[in-house]
């Protein structure tokens, strides 16, 4: 049944490919691509609530219009007969710099390098961009994009990563013609890294690095008390200057703060709550350690899938320490331990873009003992919910962005196919399964 | 809710507080009261009693010293481990950094200062500038968090720096980086003097403000900055400042400036040739913490010698030794021997050297630094007496806890080299099962 | 008439003190090293030598009586790795000649380069070292390693051994460059570092092979051979006349260093090997002597045991494994005494930890004039107000080669100087 309906839309594809020399391959079908689906009889994995077997989901304009058994299909619906097939809602990747390529204005250009009677002066060193943001500088044929759609993601929170304060971060959604389409939300938070600058410029030091932070953010603080108090009487008050970097910090919504191990962990909460800004944790690694302190911070935490490995360029003669080797070993059990605990994390895909190499990396957290909701939810409701955006994505629910991924089968098996995937309501076709299958 | 249980069950705890402890049959060295062959009393933490005759409390846990020697945890007033970063060498002035900030309480040479009897260090800032970063005071709690590390109630620190380090920006630059100001020593004079001159600016910003605050005026809060805000402690009394220094004409030039700007220097640090202006130091009152024998590794420590301590010392200055080196503090207690053989201190001298004196210079003495009832009961027990090159630590003490112990160290050790061994194995035996992966090709996504 | 007086007493003490004494050092605990202690004995120094040992020696004729109840006299102690002479002021290059530019430089001669008016001289001294070795450090083939006596107007009077070994830097396998000289010295892979790693071994032995060619086409007749230098100096090590000094720390630069003496037939000894405790039976089986490294020494591995390089001694020991102590510094040497107390305090005996300082030392490099209070040796003595690896104790008198040396010191000058500052 289903193999009768794809060699037709393949065919298409790849003279679109050859007509197009691959440009516009997130481009899907152009504008014919129908606007109401119908995928009938499938296993909905709704991500809230019970699993419904045999089910409908109802896609229209863009949104969820229907899900369950009783669904009524419209009579405009084109109709994916999916009996034996799985619905999730479509993937998101906590953290990510999709549709930010690598030498954009965003991650590339810094300003110029401070006079030396400035160097000095920690609120004039060139690691705050924290006006950049990623909404502007979309491109939605950045290749990444569809690679990463391919194996299920449909949305992503994608942020500027140069500096120490990089820049806004934007969810957007992984497909799209149009930049400003794409957008989700353009005020995801502020990436913030403790990168040091070489060269010899302030800071050149972790702790450099933090105490300036602390300085930004009072900054930051003060910036908005003398406009209110300027605002409220300016009579005899010097103007206070305008500072867009200071502005980009008061606007944005929570910090994303980098924190690997435990030590990193309890530092950036520390950070965090001096700076009296809404954190959330990246990198997340040793966080099995630190879950009391996460559950009572009430921090999220994103962990990446790519788990720490050995090193396979060290000097195998070189002895490495039990501190690392137990990093190492007991990382993939951070989900478990933090689901247990019940802390919300959600993970990123950190760069895998192979579908193997990102079942293997989820699986690695499942045989620790990660059940496979709690690792839908880290890919799906959590990312949703720590972005504040639960209430149009991460769930099969009607009224909800109509992000979708159908599988053959289990998510989380590496021989499961990924058939389709939905975003913004329009069906995309992976082209890994037909690459790796050999088909035609 | 559960918030008020925790607390409630908090207090209960330190209420029911574990059992006293007392060491018995020691050959004690209190550093401040003498020495005796009796017992110390341990409550909740602190030494409750300690002499030749002590009667043991109801419940208590006893450890039979066997003759063996009990002294004062070490106090280590100039160390730079158990944190992720010590200097901020890019600027002269890098009095916002702290290390509090990077504490790193799993450095391996915590444990190893810990299993060489010191309990309590001063960890500070590098000396790449004038004026450095904050430095913090901790206690070598092996095992617990960054927070568990910190001495509450120490007074914070503040590292100055003089002589070749700080200039060594200056005359020659790191590669690829353009010179630094100050070049000289009289760059280094003038740059803290500067600094200060910005502080008590700041300072008098923020009374200006107030000022205007009182009176009802409308006014703009001035900027906070955290370079100066420090300084302004210092200023107050609020902070220690510990001084980076070797040279007599440096020495002498800090103490002139600190007179002159108005604070006191707590501590000159190296302070090698603090014997040639110990009179000046002891005027002004700062105390020492120096070497007990390094010498000519610069050109500005050829004028070093072992005879430093002892000769500070009885020219009436607060003189302590300190390690500024990992391996060197796992062995402060014969560091500490060698002030009896260059200058012919006495036992109960050369003790306090690493002990009650470096606490005074930390100004936790009321706390730390001697065998005393009230005071934190940190300990430390020798095989033979601490200032014998024979003497090998037996047990470490820490508020009444027990943080090291050469016994159970040794017995843990066959179960350590185990789990290494089997971890190691299970990982070269996935790595088989799985080819290397495709490699990350995207250098800009997080970790 | 009473100055005159003054000055030729003066003139009389300087005198005597130049010339070769005979002196009895009467009554002191006699610490043989080679022997039994002797409690209340005698020793007589005459002509730099050991004349005499005994409970009872009798004091010949204008000999000098050192009255030395209470006191302690030991052989002299031997630093067997340091930079004495070849390093003044750590920081300051002109002041140091340690590491020659190039790989193989068998041909330099560390004992030329001694500074005998070092400060570090005598402040090493006064705390009863006697005698050093002075390595070079440079390259892969460093240069000859000397031992010198810590006495002497100049490096020809100082010299004990002008050329005592060869020094050898065993390559090893580095991704990170030794010596980071700025950001752009990026690691390199581990492959390209093993590559370089074989490429220097294998360069090692064709040095050998080269200077063993050498040495046939020398002994050859009439060859034509031109004399080079570099390859000369290889032929007293080709000859198992000249030990090999070979510096390899962890166990893979150990093995292999082994390795490669079995290949080229070379006497070695090894030196700064911190894990020689792993390989113990090996050094034994073939009888190769180890430099311990500083015993006072972090340990090499984050998960060694704390004490790891302080029982490395005693693993030595124990595993019948020859051994001396080292400091491998200049302004440290002084402390020598401290690392073998050190061993003792974890588990080394103390009898043990005393040769290590003199007899082993002396043993290993070919000293048999040095190391124990005998008969026939040279009077390199030192009298101690207490055991001399305790650091308390005071050294009373040195004398290196039967006389008596100043132990006054830059040291104890600016102490006197300041110490009577008003």
């Amino acid at each position: 049944m289903r193999r009768k309906e794809f060699p037709v839309y393949r065919v298409a594809k790849h003279v679109t490919v050859k007509v197009l020399a691959g440009v516009l391959w997130s481009v899907p079908l152009g504008a014919e691509a129908p606007a109401v689906y119908a995928i009938r009889g499938a296993r909905v994995v709704t991500g809230k609530g019970p699993i419904l077997e045999r089910a409908t989901v109802i896609v229209r304009d863009g949104l969820i219009a229907d899900v369950g058994a009783q669904a009524a299909i419209p009579a405009d619906a084109w109709v994916i007969e999916a009996e034996g097939l799985s619905v999730y809602p479509g993937l998101m990747d906590a953290l990510s710099s999709l549709g930010l390529p690598e030498g954009s204005p965003a991650t590339q250009r810094r300003p110029e390098p401070p006079s030396s009677a400035e160097a000095e002066r920690t609120e004039d060193v060139p690691v705050n961009s924290a006006w950049v943001r990623a909404a502007d500088l979309l491109n939605p044929a950045e290749r990444r994009i569809e690679a990463a759609r391919n194996i299920g993601f449909t949305a992503a929170a994608t942020f500027p990563m140069r500096g120490i304060l990089c820049g806004q971060g934007a969810v957007i959604a992984l497909a799209g013609d149009r930049p400003g389409e794409m957008v989700i939300h353009p005020s995801a938070g502020l990436y913030v890294t403790l990168t040091t600058r070489r060269g010899g410029g302030f800071p050149a030091s972790l702790m450099g690095a933090i105490a300036y932070l602390r300085q930004v953010f009072l900054d930051a603080d003060h910036y908005e008390q003398a406009r209110t108090i300027y605002n409220r009487n300016p009579a005899g008050l010097k103007r206070p200057e305008y500072d867009r970097a200071l502005e980009a910090l008061l606007a944005s919504p929570r910090v994303l703060l980098p924190a690997s191990t435990a030590v990193e962990i309890a530092r950036m909460l520390r950070l965090a709550a001096e700076i009296r800004r809404t954190p959330v944790l990246y990198g997340g690694h040793e966080a099995w350690r630190s879950a009391e302190l996460l559950r009572e911070s009430g921090v999220s935490v994103i962990v990446s899938l790519k788990w720490p490995e050995r090193d396979r360029d060290a000097d195998p003669d070189v002895e490495e320490s039990l501190r690392v080797l137990e990093m190492r070993e007991k990382a993939p059990a951070t989900p478990a331990t933090l689901a247990k605990a019940g802390v919300r994390f959600a993970f990123s895909s950190a760069g895998l873009t192979d579908r193997r190499d990102f079942v293997r990396a989820v699986r690695r957290a499942l045989n620790a003992g990660l059940s496979e909701a709690d690792a839908l939810r880290a890919l799906t409701l959590h990312p949703a919910e720590i972005y504040g955006l639960s209430d149009r994505l991460g769930t099969v629910e009607p009224g909800k962005i109509a992000n979708l991924v159908v599988t053959s089968g289990d998510l989380f098996q590496e021989q499961t196919e990924i058939k389709h995937v939905f975003v913004d309501g329009r069906k995309y076709q992976p082209i890994a399964i037909s690459r790796e299958e050999g088909r035609p | 809710m559960r918030r008020v249980f925790q607390i409630a069950a908090a207090v209960c705890s330190a209420l029911a507080a574990e059992p006293p402890l007392v060491i018995q049959n020691a050959q004690v060295l209190t550093v401040t009261k003498g020495s005796f062959r009796g017992s110390v009393v341990i409550r909740n933490g602190k030494i409750a009693e300690a002499g030749e005759k002590t009667l043991v409390p109801l419940g208590a846990h006893v450890i039979d010293a066997g003759g063996q020697y009990l002294m004062p945890g070490i106090v280590d007033c100039h160390s730079h481990i158990a944190a992720d970063s010590i200097n901020e060498g890019s600027v002269s002035v890098s009095s916002m950094v702290s290390i509090e900030d990077v504490l790193d309480p799993e450095d391996i040479a915590i444990y190893r200062a810990l299993a060489g009897g010191v309990t309590t260090a001063n960890i500070l800032h590098g000396s790449a500038n004038a004026i450095g970063g904050q430095c913090v005071v901790i206690k070598l709690r092996w095992g617990k968090d960054a927070r568990g590390l910190l001495f509450a109630g120490a007074k914070p620190g503040l590292k100055l720096a003089l002589g070749e380090n700080p200039k060594r920006q200056g005359y020659a630059p790191a590669q690829g980086r353009s010179p630094r100001y100050p070049a000289t020593r009289m760059g280094v004079e003038d740059v803290i003097r500067q600094a200060f001159a910005e502080a008590k600016a700041y300072r008098q910003a923020w009374r200006e403000y107030q000022d205007k605050v009182a009176r009802g005026e409308n006014a703009i809060p001035p900027r906070r900055d955290l370079r100066l805000e420090p300084l302004v402690e210092v200023l107050e009394g609020k902070r220690l400042v510990h001084a980076h220094c070797y040279r007599a004409d440096e020495i002498l030039m800090l103490l002139r400036l600190a007179e002159e700007i108005g604070f006191r220097v707590k501590t000159l640090q190296h302070v090698l040739e603090g014997y040639k202006v110990a009179k000046e130091i002891a005027a002004h009152g700062a105390g020492a913490s120096t070497f007990s024998d390094w010498w000519a590794y610069k050109v500005e420590a050829y004028d070093a010698i072992p005879y430093n301590a002892a000769l500070m010392l009885r020219k009436g200055v607060l003189v302590s030794l300190n390690s500024d080196s990992a391996e060197l503090m796992r062995r402060l207690n014969t560091e500490a021997a060698k002030t009896l053989k260059y200058g012919g201190l006495t036992e109960e001298e050369a003790l306090s050297l690493i002990t009650i004196n470096p606490a005074r210079q930390l100004e936790i003495d009321d706390r730390v630094g001697s065998i005393e009832p009230g005071k934190d009961a940190d300990l430390v027990l020798f095989d033979k007496h601490p200032l014998s090159s024979y003497a090998k630590v037996q047990k470490v003490f820490i508020d009444g806890e027990l943080y090291f112990d050469r016994d159970r160290d040794l017995s843990a050790r066959p179960e350590r080299e185990q789990r290494r061994k089997a971890l190691v194995e299970r990982e070269r035996e996935a790595e088989k099962k799985q080819p290397s992966r495709t490699r990350d090709r995207d250098t800009e996504r997080p970790q | 008439m009473k100055s005159a007086t003054t000055c030729l007493s003066a003139w009389l003490a300087l005198a005597a003190a130049a010339l070769p004494q005979t002196v009895l050092i009467r009554g002191a605990t006699v610490h043989t090293v080679s022997g039994p202690d002797i409690a209340s004995g005698s020793v007589l120094i005459r002509d730099g030598k050991i004349a005499e040992v005994g409970v009872v020696v009798k004091a010949p004729k204008q000999a000098r009586v050192l009255e030395a109840k209470g006191l302690h006299l030991y052989p002299g102690m031997i630093d067997s790795a340091t930079d004495l002479g070849l390093a003044e002021i750590t920081s300051v290059r002109e002041t140091v000649d340690i590491r020659e530019i190039g790989d193989f430089k068998p041909q330099l001669r560390t004992i030329i380069a001694v500074n005998s008016a070092s400060e570090h001289i005598p402040v090493t001294r006064a705390n009863g070292i006697t005698s050093a070795v002075v390595l070079p450090e440079g390259g892969i083939i460093s240069g000859q390693a000397a031992v010198i006596h810590l006495d002497g107007w100049t490096w020809e009077e100082m010299a004990a051994r002008p050329s005592v070994a060869m020094v050898l830097q065993f390559p090893v396998i580095q991704q990170t460059p030794a010596e980071r000289t700025g950001p752009s010295e990026r690691r390199i892979p581990y492959a390209e570092a093993k590559k370089r790693y074989e490429a220097r071994l294998r360069e090692l032995d064709d040095w050998f092979e080269r200077a063993r060619r050498y040495q046939r086409a020398r002994q050859a007749p009439a060859s034509g051979l031109r004399p080079d230098l570099q390859l000369e100096a290889m032929l007293p090590v080709l000859e198992r006349k000249l030990p090999v000094v070979i510096h390899a720390v962890r166990e893979k630069a150990i093995r292999e260093a082994l390795a490669f003496a079995e290949r080229q037939k070379i006497r070695i000894i090894l030196a700064g090997a911190r894990d020689a405790d792993k390989l113990a039976a090996e050094l034994k089986a073939k009888d190769v002597p180890v430099i311990l490294p500083r015993v006072l020494e972090l340990p090499l591995n984050e998960d060694d045991p704390y004490d790891r390089p302080f029982t490395l001694p005693a693993a030595l020991h124990k595993a019948g494994v020859r051994f001396a102590f080292a400091t491998y510094s200049s302004s440290f040497s002084r402390n020598l005494p401290y690392q073998a107390a050190t061993a003792v305090a974890f588990g080394l005996p103390y009898q043990e930890a005393l040769r290590g300082l003199t007899l082993y030392p002396a043993e290993i490099w070919g000293l048999n004039e040095l190391g124990s209070v005998e008969p026939g040796k040279l009077a390199n003595l030192i009298l101690a107000d207490g055991d001399l690896l305790e650091v308390r104790t005071q050294i009373k008198h040195v004398f290196v080669r039967g006389k008596e040396v100043d132990l006054n010191n830059k040291h104890t000058t600016l102490y006197e100087k300041y110490r009577n500052r008003p």
